[in-house]
């Protein structure tokens, strides 16, 4: 499969289980885009893991500026009060529209699990195009004596328990929001 | 809590209650339709038989080895930090779990959704030690609240309407709910639960995968709740059953392929969460989260040694036999299954939960086959669940009394014969010379009594044969027939109709007569061994004939010689290649006439009168002749009419009619209103069992629909 056609589906597959996906040209967007979602829910605070210090520094900088909190790690002391969490993700799986987010950080857990939103940033070369082409990379994590936490995400919590009607937003997030990261911009 | 009826008076006066219940049946019913329909998109582009093949190759060879994996397992989620522990069975479990509790002086626990924890019935056990244990599943933890067990096992509240749901949050809340809205009840219970997680010291999950390659769980989940549990106290506890051992991350995969399709539709879940050790957990002291996995065996580990009951340890309790089974669409889950529900759930039981809670729900299989064709690991459930009742009568240490005289007269085929012709003259005064029996004695009458009864005939076949026997020249095929007990002494004249068409067709036709019952019945009532002399009986009577194929107009007959007769004889590898011969030669009549035979729309009249179909359980699933029978109603100049569900049993089911006729009858109205909403003249169907049961249904409904064998109707319209 080409390379664009493998960001086509992923966007497809994504959409298909109500996840909202944008592209974007550098990492200030997804700033500046966490900032917009975060104000127009009426949030007051983002959670961001994964970021180097600089970056971080930038996002808090933009948040501050637009009246909202950066909650610094360690999260767990602000776990009842994220609302949106940024976060950059290690891959995506174009066939069914799935991020893998190597969670094995507590902060990553706490930030992924008890938002409101997550944004994801996804680099267009991290995007494979099924499972089988990331046997080898998850196997790699499982296989070594260290504990880990990896996630599958698609799309944000869903249940049909009530009459078997799907419903968005259950725990976990309420919205799952892609933001694919151009190449030569990254 | 759960009440599963122990004997089969009570569990006739539980079907009663849940025949009763309108939400229910609707809600199941629409689900049933819906979820067929739905699993037809989600399999697009996908090899289904090709993948359950290659799952089930990889179950069946890691159940031998269930303790190596263990071993393999253990070492690796030991060396990143986990503590693993085995529990012989459900007590123990409890026990240790309730230990590991106690030591690190937990007072509240959160839960997410594990089946396996059903089956210990672990919340029982914490609450009695003092723990407060909170589902968080949604579905969960409505069951929770109500003290119910779960209906289904992936939708445990799938039985309750969104009011019985909202009346239950405004006692939980004390506010006043918007009932019809299920996005509101459904953020009560994420505003309600969330600070249930931060309060809880302990946090219990299942698990999907214990992978040993890696020492890794697999978990496959939507919410987010099971996340949530695993993160945030600082203890982690996992219980797992053996069954849950694969051994590599490819053969996840592969599993997680099918999984959630099958369970919900989904391509794959919201989340899939590989959890390995002890990670980072702030409210631990250490920083680290205790985490401990208990595998429970509770006779898994026997049962893997099992010659034939070690296929059940395949399931990776994904719900679809409990979906499609119209049984299940009618009653619920509470009243099919005990903690497992569905087809899978009538043999587990008996494993599990003992032979008193299986007694009676094991008998509720009308094997109409289309649990094993959605299994996703291929386990043969009609047969295991006929294999299961069997295993319960023996433990009984006692046959009952229909069973022996059933297996005493069937065994003696002039005696089976002898008492079909008795029976011909005893209803006699019920029949007063009309082709069907409209009202049956009064005791009878009540429950028996929502189809017409066909007449056992003065003159079966076997009888007639002499004089009908074709005299063909010079045959272009040669053809062995085996009637069927339905064709002989019920309904000669549909083997007629097929011989005045194949004398057309230069078809000659013999009729060994030493053939007997194909021995189905007997399997259904768990008499395999009588069966196993009958399939013999019929494999000799046929092998006298010298014929190109072995006809029969029954699709159950065709099914059980074709694919339950090398089942039920594979002790027997002497006999293996004539069987193989007779199994060979096997064919139903569409597919002779379509496909042999080869028939044109010019050899037919056009009358273009509408017809519907009604595809028999043993056919479309059982021969899987699907195409044939439709194209032929077209062939023949009649236009094929589509209907709703074609391919859901009639109710019929042999015995199955007489032992359930409550549901056997719902099961019959459901098919007999969507024939009639096609607007056709005619109904066809290749298997005298269900015509029995479907002509009964009309006749007895004033419908001016008739019913028909295709032979009949395919003899008609040839010019």
């Amino acid at each position: 499969m080409k390379n664009p056609d493998i960001i086509q589906l992923m966007k497809e597959k994504a959409e298909a289980v109500q996840a909202i996906v944008s592209h974007i040209k550098a990492i200030e967007d997804a700033f500046r885009y966490t900032v917009g979602i975060t104000k127009e829910q009426g949030g007051r605070t983002v959670a961001a893991t994964g970021l180097e210090s600089n970056a971080q520094k930038r996002l808090k900088k933009e948040c501050e500026s637009a009246g909202l909190k950066l909650l610094e790690p360690p999260l767990r002391t602000y776990a009842n009060e994220i609302h949106t969490a940024l976060t950059p993700v290690d891959c995506g799986i174009a066939e069914t529209g799935t991020l893998v987010l190597n969670s094995t950080s507590e902060d990553v857990r706490i930030a992924t699990t008890l938002a409101e939103t997550h944004i994801a940033i996804l680099p267009v070369s991290k995007i494979k195009p099924d499972t089988a082409a990331l046997e080898n990379d998850l196997n790699a994590v499982l296989k070594t004596d260290a504990a880990s936490y990896t996630s599958f995400i698609t799309g944000a919590s869903r249940t049909a328990d009530i009459e078997r009607v799907l419903a968005i937003g259950v725990h976990g997030p309420q919205e799952l929001h892609i933001l694919i990261l151009e190449e030569n911009k990254a | 809590m759960i009440k599963t009826a122990q004997n089969m008076k009570s569990y006739k006066k539980q079907i009663k209650e849940a025949l009763a219940d309108k939400f229910l049946r609707t809600a199941m019913g629409n689900f049933n339709t819906a979820y067929r329909e739905n699993r037809i998109e989600v399999y697009k582009g996908i090899d289904f038989d090709d993948i359950r093949d290659q799952i089930a190759a990889g179950k069946d060879a890691a159940l031998p080895r269930l303790m190596e994996l263990f071993e393999e397992f253990k070492a690796c989620a030991e060396a990143a930090g986990a503590n693993v522990h085995v529990a012989k069975n459900a007590r123990e479990a409890n026990e240790i779990i309730a230990a590991v509790a106690k030591e690190n002086n937990v007072k509240k626990i959160v839960k997410s959704k594990s089946m396996t924890a059903e089956e210990t019935f672990l919340n029982d056990h914490l609450e009695k030690e003092g723990y407060i244990v909170t589902e968080t599943d949604l579905g969960e933890w409505i069951i929770q609240l109500r003290k119910e067990g779960p209906s289904h096992m992936v939708m445990p509240a799938i039985h309750l309407s969104r009011y019985q749901v909202g009346d239950l949050f405004e006692k939980v809340t004390g506010r006043k709910l918007d009932s019809e809205n299920i996005d509101k009840l459904v953020k009560v219970a994420r505003q309600e639960l969330r600070p249930t997680y931060f309060e809880a010291d302990m946090g219990i999950s299942g698990a999907n995968f214990a992978i040993a390659e890696s020492g890794a769980l697999g978990l496959v989940t939507n919410e987010g709740n099971m996340r949530l549990v695993t993160t945030l106290p600082r203890i982690h506890v996992a219980l797992v059953g053996f069954d849950k051992l694969i051994p590599d991350l490819k053969s996840m995969f592969q599993i997680l392929k099918v999984l959630p399709r099958n369970a919900t539709g989904q391509a794959i879940t919201s989340y899939v969460t590989w959890i390995k050790g002890a990670t980072e957990c702030g409210s631990s002291p250490s920083n680290r989260k205790e985490m401990h996995i208990v595998f429970l065996d509770n006779g898994r580990l026997e049962l893997a040694r099992d010659p034939v009951f070690s296929e059940a340890l395949r399931c990776i309790r994904c719900g679809a036999c409990a979906n499609v089974c119209p049984i299940y669409s009618k009653v619920g889950g509470h009243k099919y299954g005990h903690v497992y529900i569905g087809a899978i759930g009538l043999i587990l039981t008996l494993f599990y939960h003992g032979k008193d809670n299986d007694r009676a729900i094991v008998q509720n299989c009308i094997n109409c086959q289309a649990c094993r064709e959605v299994c996703p690991v291929d386990i043969d459930l009609p047969h295991l669940i006929k294999k299961t009742y069997r295993a319960v009568l023996d433990q009984e240490g006692k046959a009952s009394v229909k069973n022996f005289l059933l297996s005493r007269v069937m065994k003696n085929r002039k005696l089976f014969h002898f008492i079909l012709r008795k029976a011909y003259l005893a209803q006699k005064p019920f029949a007063k010379n009309r082709p069907l029996i409209r009202h049956l004695p009064h005791v009878l009458a009540k429950k028996h009594g929502y189809r017409s009864l066909p007449v056992i005939t003065r003159t079966p076949l076997r009888d007639q044969w002499k004089r009908v026997r074709p005299q063909i020249t010079h045959p272009k095929y040669n053809i062995a027939f085996f009637s069927g007990c339905a064709i002989d002494f019920i309904y000669p004249e549909q083997a007629k109709a097929m011989l005045d068409l194949f004398q057309k067709y230069d078809v000659q036709v013999e009729f060994p007569m030493a053939q007997t019952c194909c021995g189905l019945p007997l399997l259904m009532a768990a008499e395999e061994e009588t069966a196993k002399e009958l399939a013999l009986q019929n494999i000799k009577a046929m092998q006298h004939v010298s014929c190109d194929y072995i006809l029969t107009l029954c699709a159950s007959c065709g099914s059980h010689l074709k694919h339950n007769y090398p089942k039920i004889l594979k002790e027997a590898p002497e006999r293996l290649e004539n069987l193989k011969r007779f199994t060979d030669k096997i064919i139903d009549f569409s597919s002779f006439v379509k496909n042999v035979l080869n028939v044109s729309s010019e050899e037919f009249r056009t009358t273009r009168k509408k017809v519907a179909y009604h595809a028999p359980c043993h056919l479309c699933r059982g021969l899987r002749v699907i195409e044939e029978p439709r194209k032929l109603i077209e062939t023949a100049g009649l236009k094929y009419v589509p209907s709703k569900d074609e391919d859901v049993c009639c109710g019929f089911g042999g015995s199955y009619s007489i032992d359930f006729p409550e549901i056997s009858s719902e099961i019959l109205k459901k098919k007999l209103d969507n024939v009639e909403d096609t607007q056709a003249d005619l109904l066809v169907t290749d298997c005298p069992g269900c015509i029995m049961q479907l002509r009964g249904g009309m006749d007895k409904r004033g419908s001016k629909i008739q019913v028909k064998h295709i032979a009949e109707v395919i003899a008609e319209e040839k010019k």
